[in-house]
């Protein structure tokens, strides 16, 4: 995510986005219809866009696109159905149908990895931990240490070569076999050294001190938070009843046909709006309560009628800011 | 009530002959700071460890150790870590999760402390020591000085009454050290906590100190302040010959005939980076000391990295004339430690160096370490490996010396002894390049110093004038 952008959903609990986006690629995964699939695509790509970046969307784009043109490419030759005659290459048919049918199915895979690289930039590490469940208390410390290990490792196996390598003095560095052997294991003496003093700094502050340990939440659930998932809910049931509508209707051979009434297509055109929107609106600050006044309300009393003391600056201007 | 109390302790480590502590007896008032002084390996760790218990070495236990008026050992872990805060030496190896906010939860969640009263006490600990603009921060993009306070902070979160730190400024910059301080002492008067802090530099604490205590021998003794006072972090300066014909001005004046020059040089990590060295200039003469001064984080490290050839700058050149015959000391000395006794490691790489075991056994015995040749690099103390990886890179005569922070965790005799060393290879023709911030060392060895500002260098003078005329340093 691009530095200094707010984090979409930052207002609410990490459930709502992490339900919302959870069902979206669920549902996106199973609706393989070529209007669903259209749809999803375009709602993760903007979604993508907003909450990534250009320069990072494009980055991913540069092996999706590919990847959504071998498998159109390829159906026809897995897949010689349909009943509108484009080309022969050789003995194996190139049917239209064929060709929809791959397209789908290759633009459904890059919405589904558009939806993850989207909901792992909005779904960050703190906010998924807080979703554990409060039996597995220990659960986010496990994975806080592990997250850390590896970056920590790979950190530590640069310096060790760059030091090596600096050591031009100390002659030839000895062959790769050999190098890898050195830096694994000093890299290892290293960690279980670290462990040590770690393991000291953890049972110094309490740890395996024998009370059940009790878990400090960043987020909290409020009534919010339950509107937005019973909204989010419903929707989601909307949208899973509809796609099940036009699915079953939908049929790519022999010809396409059965697209269904343009309604059912309503629900999930919301859907797979709602992340971007949601994007969007955490990007404009809160409407400002107090329009034309730099004045800081002081208060409960006064931001309910809306009354608000000068501060000192405004006094020395005759109150303007 | 005493807040500690040793009452003729005795300790020996398991496996070892002799014992680290012999007969120590000492008492800190309930709401001191004390300061706790001695030389590398004098058992100042190890006095400190034996008041938390579950954190105490393996060993013989001899005397009695009260923390608060209770023996520790019949105090158990759930009252220790209530009543007995400890900082550690390396802010980095002490981090246990990935984010500021759950790093300081960590103890109380530990503790079993309600969620409310867990948000209450990081909240109020979060205000005292200013940490809210960063608390949703990862551990990991945190400077060396805000990991040391997020240490402190999640020590003080427990609410202790009694806190001990085992050096931790070692690892700090001048600056960063004085603001770390600053909290502790906030600490110590506002909140009534009793402190008491391991260190062989002192001077920086005096202000703050309300009695010394310090170790000999295995043996405790009270020492006045004043007479701490006169234990200045200055080192014995150590006489040189370097010619200055080839020293500063004259690789200024003639970039030519520099040992080692960095033209216009910029470097960022990652494209999208932001630039760690810019527009910087350096040169250095052959047979030179040049130290590199400046606070951390201001790209000390990384400008020794790219002058070694082993980082590429994006923008302007490095050259160095002896590339072929380099070394370089890392910040950690376990990034060059690999072999299983102090004596392997000292004969890596003697094919290379032309040396044989008499010249190890000689580095040994310069090290002080000459009944330790069969024991583990990492079973050293952290000083003592830092001295080991020093001499490792010396024995192979290198005509450029790169070294990142050599004094680290030293005590003052070993620091002077390092000066020394490198004042007797400088003799020898080595150039010598040292980012570092002991000013102390750098006023005993330097031929000119460099101070690095906003990825440049700002000003490159002899060691005398840069001292003389700098408001800081």
């Amino acid at each position: 995510m691009a530095p200094g952008r707010p984090i979409p959903f930052g207002s609410l609990h990490a459930v709502v986005p992490a339900t919302l986006l959870a069902g979206t690629t669920l549902l996106s995964m199973l609706a393989v219809q070529p209007v669903h699939v259209v749809l999803s695509l375009v709602g993760a790509l903007s979604f993508s866009l907003l909450v990534r970046g250009v320069r990072a969307t494009a980055r991913g784009l540069a092996w999706q696109l590919p990847l959504l043109a071998l498998v159109c490419l390829a159906n026809p030759f897995f897949s010689a159905s349909g009943s509108t005659l484009l080309l022969k290459v050789g003995p194996r048919s190139v049917y239209a149908e064929s060709l929809a049918c791959g397209a789908t199915m290759g633009a459904l895979m890059v919405a589904v990895v558009l939806w993850f690289e989207g909901a792992a930039t909005v779904l960050t590490q703190d906010r998924l931990l807080a979703l554990s469940p409060g039996r597995a208390r220990s659960l986010p410390v496990v994975v806080s240490m592990a997250s850390q290990l590896v970056p920590q490792m790979l950190g530590r196996a640069r310096t060790v070569r760059a030091t090596l390598g600096a050591c031009t003095a100390a002659g030839e560095r000895g062959g790769l076999r050999d190098q890898l052997v050195r830096t694994s294991t000093m890299l290892l003496s290293w960690s279980l050294e670290d462990s040590v003093e770690r393991a000291d700094a953890m049972r110094a502050r309490g740890w395996e001190s024998g009370m059940s340990r009790t878990c400090y939440r960043l987020e909290r659930f409020r009534g919010r938070d339950a509107a937005a998932l019973a909204g989010i809910a419903g929707l989601l049931a909307l949208c899973a009843a509809c796609a099940w509508t036009t699915c079953a209707s939908w049929r790519f051979y022999p010809t396409m046909s059965g697209i269904g009434p343009w309604w059912a297509y309503l629900p999930w055109t919301v859907l797979v709006a709602l992340p971007g929107l949601a994007s969007v609106v955490d990007r404009f600050p809160a409407v400002d309560r107090f329009p034309g006044s730099n004045c800081q309300p002081v208060g409960v009393d006064s931001l309910t009628r809306g009354i608000c003391q000068p501060r000192a600056d405004c006094q020395r201007n005759g109150g303007r800011p | 009530m005493s807040a500690l109390e040793f009452d003729r302790v005795s300790f020996t480590y398991a496996g070892a002959s002799s014992p680290v502590l012999l007969g120590a007896s000492l008492e800190v008032p309930e709401g001191a700071f004390a300061l706790l002084v001695g030389a590398t390996g004098s058992g100042k760790s190890t006095l400190l460890r034996l008041a938390k218990p579950e954190i105490s070495p393996v060993g013989d236990l001899v005397g009695d150790v009260r923390a608060l008026g209770e023996s520790v050992r019949t105090l158990d872990p759930l009252a220790s870590a209530r009543a007995v805060g400890y900082v550690f030496q390396n802010p980095d190896a002490q981090m246990v999760c990935d984010t500021v906010w759950h790093e300081m939860a960590f103890g109380l969640e530990n503790l079993g402390v309600p969620e409310r009263e867990m948000r209450r006490r990081v909240a109020e600990c979060c205000n005292f020591l200013g940490i809210e603009p960063w608390f949703r921060m990862r551990t990991a993009e945190l400077s060396g000085g805000q990991r040391q306070v997020l240490a402190l902070a999640s020590a003080l979160v427990m609410r202790p009454r009694v806190l001990l730190l085992d050096e931790p400024t070692s690892m700090l910059d001048p600056l960063a050290e004085k603001n770390f301080l600053a909290l502790l002492f906030r600490a110590n008067r506002e909140l009534g906590i009793t402190v008491v802090v391991a260190t062989h530099t002192p001077a920086p604490m005096l202000d703050y100190a309300t009695c010394a205590l310090a170790l000999e021998g295995g043996a405790a003794r009270g020492v006045p302040l004043a007479e701490l006072a006169s234990w200045s972090h200055d080192i014995a300066c150590v006489s040189g010959t370097f010619d200055p014909r080839f020293g500063a001005e004259s690789a200024r004046n003639s970039r030519s005939h520099a040992a080692i020059a960095a033209d216009d040089v910029w470097y960022r990590y990652g494209r999208d980076g932001r630039w760690v060295l810019r527009e910087l200039d350096l040169a250095a003469g052959e047979g030179e000391v040049r130290a590199i001064v400046g606070s951390n984080g201001c790209g000390k490290s990384t400008l020794l990295t790219v002058l070694a050839g082993m980082l590429r700058p994006a923008r302007g050149r490095v050259r160095n004339a002896a590339a072929a015959s380099q070394a370089l000391l890392p910040q950690s000395p376990k990034a060059l430690l690999s072999r299983e006794t102090v004596i392997d490691e000292l004969m890596e790489w003697s094919r290379a160096g032309g040396y044989g075991r008499a010249e190890a056994g000689a580095a040994l015995g310069r090290l002080g370490l000459a009944g330790a040749a069969e024991r583990h690099p990492y079973d050293l103390s952290g000083g003592q490996q830092q001295l080991l990886a020093l001499e490792k890179l010396l024995l192979v005569r290198p005509r450029l010396l790169l070294l990142d922070e050599p004094t680290k965790g030293l005590d003052r005799a070993a620091r002077e002894r390092v000066a020394r060393r490198l004042i007797s290879t400088r003799d020898e023709g080595t150039t010598i390049l040292v980012a570092t911030h002991d000013t102390g060392f750098v006023r005993a060895v330097a031929d000119s110093v460099s101070l690095m500002f906003d990825g440049g260098v700002t000003v490159t003078e002899p060691t005398d004038e840069f001292f003389a005329n700098s408001w800081l340093w």
